[in-house]
Formats: C-alpha cells, sequence, structure tokens
C-alpha cells in the first residue's frame, strides 16, 4: 500500500504545492492535504500554538491537527532560506521543533531543512533526503525532482500569465465578477498564505471581484523587474518575502494602469511589520496613489473587513470621478 | 408633485442607533439618537416611532433612505433602503458638508475607531482601530461606570486634574488593570481620568493616526466627541484647533441621507421606502451556525410575519440567495 | 561628526572605551527612559519590536544635544535587528532627523565599503591604534560584566537591602564622566572592591534563577523593568549567560576572524532546536537546559512582544520545563506593559519556586526522620 504524506495547507503550500504534488506521486505516495481552512482548524491552531505566534502559524498547527490521523508522515520541512544569500522568517526554520514540543501523538515528520542561502544546489540535496523516504535508487528521485520542477515552472508561469494562485489551487477560477461599476486595478501586496487562504482574510480577494475589481499581486511580476527595483534601497532586504514585496511594490507604484494597493498584513508579523512600514513610507512619499493596510489576526471581525474594502474602493472611484470632474460621492 | 421631498439617513451601530431626516437644502429636519442595545430592530422600531409622533408623517414624502453602519444591512432590508454605504464614506460625507475644506476627521464611536484624511474635497486615506477597544467609547464608559461618575461628567473631571497620571495599556483588559492600581497608590480620581483620555488619545495618534498628516480643518465626530476630556488631550496632543460639528453624533445618519439624495436625485426613481409604519410588522431575527459544512458559518436570518425576508452571512451563498422556497434554517 | 549610539543595559560602557580610544567625538544619549520610549513609540511601526522604538528614543534625543550620526551594528537576518539600521534611516528621515547612519557590518558593497566607514569611524585607518582600542574594548566589556555578575551574588545576600544597587548605580553614573579605558579599569576594580566589603549573610542560600531570552530585553533594565535587582532583593541569585562581551567579543570579533566560539548551548540545544533560526532562539533553548542542569530552580524568559525567534523558543520550553522539571515564566514585553502586572507574576512565580524548594526538602527531611 502507498505511503500517505500529509501536507497542511498552510504556509508554503501556497507557494510549492505544485511542485511537491508531483514529486511525492512521482515517488508513488500518496498525498493527503488538510482540509480548506475552517473554523474548526482555526479554533484548535489557536487553542494549540503560543499566543504570541502569528495567525498563519497558528492555521498550520490547525492544519497538522486536521491531518495527523490520516497519514503515515507529515511533510514539514525546515525552511530556512529559498534563495541565495536570503532567509525566510525564522519561525520557518523552527516549524517543525514548534510543532513537535507543542502537539502530541504525531506520525513522523518529514522534516527535511531546505537550505539555498549558500547554494541553489542545496535544493537537490533536500530532494534526495525527503525521496530516500520512498525510494533507495537516486534516479527515480532525480526523475521525480525533474518532473515536480516542470509541474512547478507550469504554475509559476500560469501565475505570470495573470491567474491567481489561489484561483489555481482551490480549482476556483471565479474570474472578474461582473459589476455595474467601473473596473477598478489593485494591486494587492502579502504573504500567499494569507493571499490565497481565503477562510482566513475572509473571502477578500472575492469580495474584491464582486466589487468589480481586477488584482494584481506581486507573485504575477517578473522577477527582474522586482530585482532591478531593489536597487533603490541602500540595504539588500534579507527576506525572501521582503525583497520580493518590496520590488514589487515599487513597481506597481510606477504603473499607470494601478488605482491603489492593499497592503494585507497578519498581526504579530515580524517580518511585514518592517516590509509594511518600509513600503508604506516610500508610497506615501513619492505618489498619490491610495494605500491602505489591512491587518489580520484571529479577533478580525468579517464586518470591519467589508467596510474597509467598501470604503477604498468607494475612495478611488470617488477620487476617479472627481479626476473627471463628476462632483458624486461613492 | 410640487410637495416637498425628504430624505432619512439610518446608522446602525453597535452601541447607538441614529435616525436623521434632511430636506431637499440638506438642513436636518429632525435627529434621532438611540441605544442599540444589543437589539437593533427594537431600536429601529423606537426610532421610527418617535418619528411618527413627532412629526406628522403623512405630509412627509420620503424620496430616498440611506443606511449605515455595522447594522447597515439589517436596516435596509427592514426599512427597504435606496442605498447601502459603509460608515467611512458616510462620515467623510457629512462632516465635509458641515465643515466644507476639512481636510482631517477624527472619529471615535462606540465600538470602533476611525481616522479619514480627505485633500480637496476627497477622501484621501483613511484607518479604522485594528486591534481592540482601548481607543473607544464603550471602553470610556465601562471606566466611568467603574469610578461611578456619569459619563457625561467624564469630561469635566478630566479638565480639573492637577497632575496627569500615566496609565498603560495596548488593550481595555490591561489598560483597566493599570487603572485599578494607580486607584489604590492613591491618585486622585480627576488625575485618573485625565490619565484614561490621555492613554485613549495617545493609543489613537500612535495606531490609527500613524504617518498620516493631520492637517487642520480637523473635524472630530461620533459619540465621543461629547467628551471635552477628550477634545483637550487631542487638542494638547496634536497642538491644533479642533472643530465638533452640530450633529457630532449623528454624522453617520446625517452622511447616509446625503448620499440617499445624491443617489435619487441622480437615479430620478421612486424610493424602496416601506413607509415608517413597516416596523410594526413582527420581525424575528435569529442566528444559527450553519452545519452544512465545516466552516460553521453564523447564518443570520430575518424574518417578517414570520415570512424570511432576508440571511446573510453564508460563504457559500446557500442561504443568502433565496429563491421563493424559503426554507428556513436550523 | 558627532557620534551617538543606542543604548542597550550598560552596553553604553563598552562602546564609549572603543570610541574615547580611537578619540571620536560622541554624545551618550540620556539612559533609557519614559519619554524616549515615547517618542519611538510615536515614530516606529506599531508592531516593531520595543529595542528598535526605544533606539529611535535614544537617537533623537542625542539629536537634540547635537549628535549627527548614528553608530550601530548590522546583520543579515532573519532576525529583524539585522534591517534596524534601515529602518532608523526611514523613520529618521521621515521625522525630519537629518542623521547620518554608520551600520558596523560586511556591506554588500563589499570590503572597500567597510573601510571607507571604518575610516570614517576612526577618522583615518590606524591598523595599531583600531586593534589597541579593539582590545581594550573587549577587556571593558569582560570585566563590566563579571561587576555585573558580582552584583547577582552580592544583592540576594547583603544583609542592608539596598546596598548593591546603590553602589552599581553610583558606578554607572561615575562610568558615564571616566573617558578612557585605563580610567574605567581603575573604577571597575574601585567598583568591585566596594561590592566585596558589602556584609553579607554567608549561611543564606539563595534560589538560583537563570535569566534568558532576547538579548535586548533580558540585558537591559529599563525595558525588563530592572528584573535582575527586583530578583536580587526578593533574595534570589539570578544569572544570565547571554551578556555583552559574549555578543562583542564571540558574536562580533571571533565570527569575522572565524575563531572558534563556544558552542556549549547550540550543543545542549541541538536535541530540541536543531538549527540557527536567528536572534537567540538557540541561546534561550540552549541555556535553559545548561542552568537546568546546573541545578538552577527556575528560568525567566524574557521578550519583546512579536520577536520571531524567541516565540519558536516559547513554544518549545514547555518540554524542557516538562523534561527537565523547571519551572519557566516567560514574560513578555512591549510600550504598552503595565508594571503593576509584571511586578505581580514575578512575585507569584518567586512564591511558586519557593514552595517547590520547601516541598522538596521537606520531603527529604521527613525521609531521613523516617529512617
Amino acid at each position: 500500500m502507498a505511503k500517505k504524506v500529509g501536507i497542511p495547507r498552510g504556509l508554503f503550500y501556497y507557494q510549492y504545492y505544485p511542485l511537491w504534488k508531483t514529486f511525492f506521486e512521482e515517488l508513488g505516495a500518496e498525498i493527503v492535504v488538510s482540509d480548506f481552512t475552517n473554523k474548526q482548524i482555526l479554533d484548535s491552531g489557536v487553542k494549540s500554538c503560543v499566543d504570541e505566534a502569528c495567525l498563519p502559524v497558528k492555521l498550520f498547527y490547525g492544519h497538522v491537527l486536521n491531518l495527523k490521523d490520516k497519514v503515515d508522515y507529515l511533510f514539514i520541512p525546515r525552511f530556512t532560506s529559498i534563495s541565495k544569500g536570503e532567509y525566510i522568517c525564522p519561525k520557518f526554520g523552527g516549524l517543525p521543533d514548534m510543532i513537535r514540543h507543542s502537539l502530541k501523538e504525531l506520525p513522523e515528520i518529514i522534516d527535511t531543512e531546505v537550505n539555498l542561502r549558500k547554494s541553489k544546489k542545496n535544493a537537490f540535496k533536500a530532494a534526495v533526503d525527503v525521496g530516500n523516504y520512498f525510494s533507495s535508487d537516486r534516479h527515480v528521485i532525480k526523475s521525480a525532482y525533474q518532473k515536480a520542477l516542470n509541474s512547478y515552472r507550469e504554475f509559476r508561469s500560469n501565475v505570470r500569465k495573470g491567474v491567481l494562485p489561489g484561483d489555481i489551487l482551490s480549482k476556483r477560477r471565479g474570474v472578474l465578477n461582473k459589476s455595474s461599476d467601473e473596473t477598478v486595478n489593485i494591486a494587492i501586496i502579502g504573504h500567499v498564505y494569507n493571499l490565497y487562504d481565503n477562510y482566513m482574510n475572509m473571502d477578500m480577494i472575492y469580495k474584491l471581484r464582486s466589487m468589480g475589481v481586477n488584482i494584481t499581486t506581486i507573485e504575477m511580476l517578473d522577477g527582474k523587474v522586482i530585482d532591478e527595483k531593489n536597487q533603490m534601497l541602500p540595504k539588500k532586504m534579507f527576506w525572501n518575502f521582503g525583497r520580493k514585496a518590496v520590488g514589487g511594490a515599487f513597481h506597481i507604484m510606477e504603473r499607470e494602469d494601478i488605482d491603489g494597493i492593499i497592503y494585507l498584513m497578519s498581526f504579530g508579523c515580524g517580518v511585514d511589520s518592517f516590509v509594511c512600514d518600509l513600503i508604506e513610507r516610500k508610497v506615501r512619499n513619492t505618489k498619490d496613489i491610495p494605500f491602505t493596510v489591512l491587518t489580520i489576526d484571529e479577533h478580525s471581525g468579517e464586518a470591519g473587513m467589508n467596510t474597509r474594502l467598501e470604503a477604498f474602493i468607494d475612495m478611488i472611484r470617488w477620487r476617479n470621478r472627481n479626476e473627471a470632474d463628476v462632483p458624486a460621492y461613492g | 408633485m410640487g410637495e416637498t421631498g425628504y430624505y432619512l439617513g439610518i446608522d446602525v451601530g453597535s452601541v447607538s442607533t441614529n435616525l436623521v431626516i434632511i430636506d431637499e437644502e440638506d438642513k436636518v429636519l429632525e435627529k434621532l439618537y438611540i441605544r442599540t442595545s444589543g437589539q437593533p430592530i427594537n431600536a429601529l422600531r423606537n426610532g421610527m416611532k418617535t418619528l411618527t409622533n413627532r412629526l406628522n408623517t403623512n405630509n412627509i414624502h420620503i424620496k430616498g433612505v440611506g443606511t449605515t453602519g455595522s447594522g447597515r444591512q439589517l436596516a435596509s432590508v427592514i426599512l427597504g433602503a435606496d442605498i447601502v454605504k459603509n460608515e467611512i464614506t458616510t462620515h467623510a460625507v457629512a462632516a465635509q458638508k458641515m465643515v466644507p475644506g476639512v481636510k482631517t476627521i477624527l472619529e471615535i464611536g462606540g465600538q470602533d475607531s476611525k481616522i479619514i484624511v480627505l485633500r480637496n474635497g476627497v477622501i484621501y486615506d483613511f484607518a479604522m482601530n485594528t486591534v481592540c477597544a482601548a481607543g473607544t467609547g464603550s471602553f470610556l464608559d465601562r471606566q466611568a461606570s467603574r469610578l461611578e461618575i456619569p459619563i457625561e461628567e467624564f469630561g469635566g473631571y478630566a479638565l480639573r486634574s492637577t497632575s496627569p497620571v500615566r496609565i498603560a495599556g495596548r488593550c481595555a483588559v490591561f489598560a483597566e488593570s493599570d487603572m485599578i492600581h494607580k486607584q489604590q497608590t492613591g491618585h486622585s480620581t480627576e488625575d485618573i481620568i485625565n490619565g484614561l483620555c490621555e492613554a485613549l488619545v495617545r493609543n489613537y495618534l500612535n495606531n490609527l493616526a500613524k504617518s498620516k498628516e493631520i492637517l487642520e480643518p480637523i473635524v472630530f465626530q461620533g459619540g465621543v466627541a461629547a467628551n471635552v476630556g477628550i477634545v483637550a488631550a487631542f487638542e494638547r496632543a496634536l497642538g491644533k484647533k479642533i472643530v465638533i460639528p452640530k450633529y457630532h453624533d449623528v454624522m453617520g445618519a446625517f452622511g447616509a441621507a446625503l448620499i440617499a439624495k445624491e443617489e435619487m436625485t441622480r437615479k430620478n426613481t421612486k424610493s424602496n421606502f416601506y413607509g415608517f409604519g413597516t416596523t410594526e410588522n413582527e420581525y424575528k431575527a435569529k442566528s444559527v451556525e450553519c452545519q452544512d459544512c465545516s466552516n460553521m458559518c453564523e447564518v443570520i436570518e430575518i424574518s417578517a410575519n414570520s415570512e424570511v425576508i432576508a440571511r446573510w452571512g453564508d460563504r457559500c451563498g446557500k442561504w443568502s440567495e433565496l429563491d421563493g422556497s424559503s426554507e428556513q434554517v436550523g | 561628526m558627532k557620534l551617538t549610539f543606542p543604548h542597550m543595559g550598560n552596553t553604553y560602557i563598552t562602546a564609549k572605551t572603543l570610541l574615547d580610544d580611537l578619540d571620536v567625538d560622541y554624545i551618550i544619549p540620556p539612559f533609557n527612559n519614559k519619554k524616549a520610549l515615547e517618542i519611538g513609540t510615536k515614530y516606529a511601526p506599531e508592531l516593531a519590536c520595543l529595542p528598535l522604538k526605544i533606539n529611535i528614543g535614544n537617537y533623537i534625543q542625542a539629536y537634540e544635544k547635537g549628535a549627527d550620526t548614528v553608530l550601530i551594528t548590522g546583520g543579515c537576518g532573519p532576525c529583524r535587528f539585522g534591517y534596524y539600521c534601515e529602518m532608523h534611516r526611514a523613520i529618521l528621515k521621515d521625522a525630519g532627523y537629518e542623521m547620518d547612519i554608520l551600520t558596523l557590518e560586511m556591506p554588500n558593497q563589499g570590503v572597500k565599503e567597510l573601510y571607507r566607514r571604518v575610516k570614517k569611524l576612526a577618522g583615518g585607518f590606524n591598523a595599531y591604534k583600531i586593534i589597541k582600542a579593539l582590545k581594550n574594548t573587549a577587556q571593558i566589556s569582560k570585566s563590566v560584566d563579571e561587576l555585573e555578575r558580582l552584583t547577582f551574588q552580592v544583592r540576594p545576600r547583603e544583609i542592608k537591602k539596598g546596598s548593591t544597587d546603590k553602589i552599581y548605580k553610583i558606578f554607572l553614573n561615575k562610568a558615564l564622566k571616566t573617558n578612557g579605558s585605563e580610567a574605567l579599569k581603575k573604577l571597575i576594580k574601585a567598583t568591585e572592591d566596594e561590592l566585596r566589603e558589602v556584609e553579607v549573610d554567608r549561611n543564606f542560600k539563595p534560589l538560583k534563577v537563570g535569566i534568558v531570552g532576547e538579548i535586548y530585553t533580558t540585558i537591559d533594565p529599563f525595558s525588563n523593568f530592572n528584573i535582575q535587582s527586583k530578583l536580587g532583593n526578593m533574595g534570589i541569585e539570578v544569572n544570565r549567560r547571554v551578556t555583552i562581551s559574549e555578543w562583542v567579543i564571540d558574536h562580533i570579533i571571533k565570527n569575522a576572524l572565524h575563531l572558534p566560539r563556544d558552542r556549549s548551548h547550540i550543543e545542549a540545544a541541538k536535541p530540541y532546536l536543531g538549527t540557527m533560526i536567528g536572534g537567540h532562539a538557540q541561546e534561550t533553548i540552549g541555556n535553559t537546559i545548561l542552568h537546568a542542569k546546573e541545578g538552577y530552580d527556575g528560568i525567566v524568559q524574557v521578550y519583546p512582544l512579536t520577536c520571531m525567534p524567541e516565540i519558536v523558543a516559547e513554544s518549545i520550553l514547555p518540554t524542557i520545563e516538562k523534561d527537565f522539571d523547571i519551572p519557566i515564566l516567560t514574560l513578555i514585553i512591549d510600550e504598552m506593559t503595565g508594571e503593576a502586572g509584571y511586578v505581580t507574576r514575578i512575585e507569584a512565580f518567586v512564591d511558586l519556586l519557593r514552595k517547590r524548594k520547601e516541598r522538596t526538602e521537606h520531603g527529604r527531611d521527613w525521609l531521613l526522620s523516617g529512617n
């Protein structure tokens, strides 16, 4: 019988799932993904995780609990770095340890370290380590890894063409909803696991679409553009997300087709607290474009989110109309 | 035709439900401030009754109705609104009417607080309190009752303070415990109240108003604007003059009426308003946790004379799309 | 150029030794204070960690006294401290304070840029002078730490309560006005002698508590409401393995020269936290275990709200608490922390430690008499 590998639907699931899926399937493993985030996953995660952690980490705990009795392995790689010379949030590096010391009766955790800080080649090394759980044949692993990379590239290329990762992953290809009002183009900046977990962000993306909003995220941008814009910083950002977010935001600011920027941040996220502040300062000091920060935590109410989103879009339409000299409120 | 038209604006908040009627000249004919006390339908009914008693409603032709506030959807369903607007937009519209050229709106209501920045007569930026109640009216209410001082006299006490006390606390719970501690160490009530006012203003300015340029004219509205202690604390902290508009406690409703007027004049259609007697219907609101999936959405159902007239709160749309087959929730 | 630098407990003594011996003109900001924190809270992002906010307050208070350049060390992540320099730059600029930031780290632009910065700092590149200054700095830093450790031992045992605090406070103020490593060495020695003369109860066996956590908030008495002195005055002998000299010597000097470093805490932490994740998480885990093995009665973890590495450590500590049977108290600090609630928790924790000790000792007595 095929070994069952559990993949919690949280954190880097939203970035790497296509790669992991192909890799494990090619190795003959069966993949079990935890349910879409729901109230029970949220509640159990919040209950079992230290209070001070950010919401995405708490949700990840909930996803682990949702899976733990259904699988032979839990796949919780130890991400230290996902790109050369860069880091990610320290919580990712300690994630398997946090999980192991907070939750009981877990299946075996595959916690191979992924550290590409020194060299990109370590990715293959990590793949071999993970692959060894299922196959001793290095060739099989190598071929599975190649196919996995292809899946990942296809995913990335679709995203770059303008498909939201969340739509691909949730197979909910609800493109732009019809709205009687004129289309507004909004860029949303935030961690993938905040942007594409519809439960956590209270269906933000779909709510915006139903108001006639077209959405751009940094995942859709060209890596070269991002790198180029990063040169504007005196000291390089050492967080992978921070570099992409800052570069992406600087690029978006210069685009005439974007009507507003939303930064979606989770309360208590250390990286967001700096990255968002730097972006906000830059935006406010250089361009007259609507910018707002939406903060979510487990206490966030949906009513507040709706009010903010509606008011933000109202504000943009009001401004646009004002520029066209039509005196009208929202 | 020829008869004068009036517009009704209703703001259903968690603490108060406000109603305003304006005429074609935007003059306020009547305004009401009613405690919601957790029962918005009752509050609406009381409001409509009072209006009927005070005015000869037979001669009042309502040409448009606008609802706002966290209960805007509910009010819209019950009264038949023409526009449903978020409270940020309505507050901005009202402030502009009262104080033309206003550049900054500080708003502190019962359960939330906002800052709205306007430039050239257009909302330029805004923020709403994110985390807690320490910067809202309910917090002051609670502390006033703890100190056994009527909330109306709260501000007066603050003005009599001679040596301010620093009350610490990010959230209401901690601020309260620190206040109790200060009481025990023998500080005078006046100084403690002043300390509370300063803590509220400090929290507001540090969290909400960060990165916002506070330019004059500055308008302060919402229920808390009646508190002279808070007004004084704001003026001290900002070093600027603050304007309290005439209808400071019902600005949301006033704004909703103004927008309704604008909208109806533009559309030139008949209002959806059900009439002043509509609240005589037997309304029932119930909330049920839907068990059909793990999202466990809290679905709100409103029925009038035991006929379901609206539902909301579901993520999937199964309940909110009323299809006539009035299946009951739960 | 008039330099200033952020406060962190008694680090200013180490910093001023370096600058004195390099003949650099500088201004020490007023000791950490409420006003500084208030200024920082006003300008810094709400969810930034506490040290960043106090730093901003330090700079602005030093600016008002004439400083124009900030000296700070850097880093390359993943902890936020590595990006402090750039946040400081952006915040000061937007707040209207024209200050230059001089970051001592290996810059993206390479060795040449580092050379430029050191030259700017030292007013030239006199290798002999620089190495000598570094040597003195390391020495002073070490002896200040030893002096502080001596207070940890004397304070719980002193007969006349408050004697240690008084001597140490005078030392901190005198150190401000004492220039050059030679004079400082003398001052430290004199203070040490004075502390050794404090009358103590030699038979008193204090409870022992290890302080672990994020470096700034554990070292800086203002941000941790003087926890070391508070515990000491309750009759507790505290210890803290993470020190300034360890940080300066191990972290900066040895790391730069690729010298072998003390790895005992890393080894101890290994079964619980396998990798370096930034900040002092590994130290927190490792030192907790080392203290437990040395027979300490309890551990206090201190960290600023939203500190990423310490949240990881906090998640792991309950297992260590159980495995080593040692009570651990976690204290999280931000600008909103009220002292009353904070003290209550410390007092309750100390009560708990005393009760535990009594019970184990009584248990033993009972066993003995039963024999």
